[in-house]
């Protein structure tokens, strides 16, 4: 099978993902609803937060409210994804190891992390953070009058594809672990921590933490080069480590992933 | 022609101990002394295309870490394994398209969706032409008479009926080796014969090379002549089914019913007494025996019924075990 069948065939069996994930969440109507009204609440909180952001005049360095809006509006966009389209199925893994599920997956003709990171996408917690999230982003870019051209565009839609990809990665290398350890729900604890520090200008903190989120755990490219690209601050040397970091973390997980996999012992039948 | 072949298959896990009480927890979270435990030991056997066989042992034999390893979920610590030509653990696409497991206790449809999304899911998965799928969709559909239930969802079903739409999601890219594990548990009596009829057709009409595992000796008796039986992880038996029988039953069982209340002592010489309650008597007795032994107790005794049958082909499985124990 040639590479681009093997792609149509992959986006193919994940739109089936995305629709079954959608008829299997209308079937609860009430939960189905609730949902997205409780996901919804917590974007006009963060709403609230923007606000304050412009009653203070917050200014972090040369970066004002209207920038700040960037931030958080492709924090929130970036949320959206990460909870919507991986994360429900990133917390299953340990789930899956510990009961056993994960086994008849195994068999299947496709490829595991595929089947066992996609195969539920939630659009309650997808769809309001990225209608959201991109919203802010429109007000943003009009209010700080950026132009609107291939180069902009483009650029920021590059720095949002390394996110989401990072993203992926970097969020699922802990949950692998669960395949020596079972549990790992304090490792997730850190993981989420790890993403709320993301919804501001990394500039905010320190310098160790700068280092620490660029280079060791490179959280902040996530949703902070995107935003930094537009305004200009991004030094050509953080673009090439933006590239990078993706096949750091493809290769990392992969290795991480194949160990776990022949580590597997199973769960009792 | 040999289709699986398994030569010195082992499996060892690790585990560790841990005592009763608070004490030993924070003993453990500081040292946890590793233990081995052998789940599979130096297994060994073949099967032929087409062969449907019982795969037979106690709780914890092993039974079902062997099914896995050759379904390619487990890697063996020792060993090796040919399925049609492939090592299972190396988990290859064509070999994933050529076999089907289904463990009775999990499920691979979606819970929350009617069967049939599942079923097209997996069309797409194994990457099935229209024609095929819904050839081989009917044709399942109409043996386990299920076309009334495709379309509700399945957390909605009962338990037989789940089992019958597992059987055709691992069933419907026609697999060449079928791994049954416990296929039947749980269901009612009525269920486990429909899908013990179901899964004899299947066998007989397609070729299907089948290993099943099941404590109901039913599905084995009905389905298999070949049994594979293991005990603590090593391999004990295999061979034909009615051999497990001639193998341990020099004895028939004799069961009489009394008019009138006897002594315990009257049938000590008969042979060995199992049951015994004054009225109700149930007697080993030996093979050549029994009609003399029969003609005896019909002749002296006041008989108001007797029945001479075989030894229940589970106590001879249990006899085996136990022999399996005794030489290890």
């Amino acid at each position: 099978m040639s590479l681009a069948q093997t792609l149509k065939r992959y986006i193919r069996l994940y739109a089936l993902f995305i629709k079954n994930s959608v008829i299997a969440q209308m079937e609860y109507r009430t939960n189905f609803i609730t949902g997205l009204l409780v996901e919804t609440a917590y974007l006009f909180a963060k709403c609230l937060y923007v606000i304050v952001v412009y009653q203070t005049d917050l200014h972090i360095g040369s970066i004002g409210p209207d920038q700040i809006l960037m931030f958080i509006g492709t924090y929130t966009f970036l949320t959206g994804i990460y909870w919507g389209l991986f994360g429900i199925n990133f917390i299953k893994l340990p789930e899956h190891i510990r009961n056993g599920t994960l086994e008849l997956l195994m068999t299947k003709p496709i490829s595991l992390q595929f089947l066992v990171t996609l195969r539920h996408v939630d659009m309650g917690l997808a769809l309001p953070n990225i209608i959201g999230g991109i919203t802010m982003i429109v007000i943003s870019w009009n209010k700080v009058n950026l132009d609107v051209n291939f180069y902009t565009v483009g650029g920021f839609i590059f720095f949002i594809i390394i996110g989401v990809i990072i993203t992926y990665f970097l969020f699922l290398i802990p949950q692998i672990l669960s395949f020596w350890f079972v549990k790992t729900s304090a490792i997730d604890d850190v993981s989420n921590s790890l993403w709320d520090f993301n919804n501001m200008p990394m500039t905010l903190y320190p310098k160790w933490a700068h280092f620490i989120g660029m280079y060791l755990i490179p959280i902040f490219i996530i949703t902070n080069f995107g935003p930094l690209f537009l305004y200009d601050e991004l030094k050509v040397s953080d673009v090439f480590w933006a590239a990078g970091v993706p096949f750091i973390l493809i290769s990392s997980m992969r290795l991480m992933w194949n160990k776990g996999l022949r580590n597997y012992s199973s769960a009792s039948s | 022609m040999t289709l699986i072949s398994v030569q010195n298959l082992t499996k060892h896990f690790e585990y560790y101990e841990k005592e009763q009480g608070l004490k030993s927890s924070f003993r453990n979270l500081l040292h946890r002394k590793k233990m081995v435990k052998a789940a599979v030991e130096q297994v060994s056997f073949e099967i032929k295309k087409g062969e449907m066989v019982a795969f037979l042992g106690p709780n914890g034999a092993g039974k079902t870490t062997t099914l896995k390893m050759l379904s390619g979920i487990l890697h063996p610590s020792e060993g090796s394994a040919s399925i049609m030509g492939f090592t299972p653990w190396e988990r290859k696409n064509e070999f994933k398209k050529a076999m089907s497991i289904v463990m009775g206790q999990k499920s691979q449809l979606w819970w929350d969706l009617p069967a049939i999304d599942s079923f097209y899911l997996l069309k797409n998965i194994y990457d099935l032409s229209d024609e095929n799928y819904n050839n081989t969709l009917n044709e399942l559909v109409e043996l386990l008479d299920v076309k009334h239930v495709l379309n509700i969802q399945v957390r909605r079903l009962s338990l037989g009926e789940r089992m019958k739409l597992e059987l055709i999601a691992a069933l419907l890219h026609s697999p060449k080796v079928l791994f049954l594990d416990e296929p039947t548990i749980g269901l009612d009596f009525i269920s486990q014969k429909n899908i013990r009829e179901f899964l004899k057709k299947y066998n007989r009409d397609t070729q299907t090379t089948i290993i099943l595992t099941s404590h109901y000796m039913k599905d084995i008796e009905d389905l298999c002549d070949r049994s594979i039986i293991i005990n603590k992880g090593k391999l004990i038996y295999d061979g034909k089914i009615s051999e497990i029988q001639s193998a341990f039953q020099r004895k028939k069982r004799m069961k009489i019913s009394l008019s009138e209340l006897l002594a315990r002592e009257q049938f000590e010489t008969l042979g060995s007494i199992k049951e015994y309650n004054g009225y109700d008597v149930v007697l080993e007795v030996e093979n050549e025996r029994f009609k003399e032994i029969a003609h005896l107790v019909l002749e002296q005794y006041p008989v108001q019924d007797l029945t001479i049958e075989d030894i229940p082909l589970e106590e001879g499985i249990s006899l085996m075990y136990q022999k399996g124990e005794q030489d290890q």
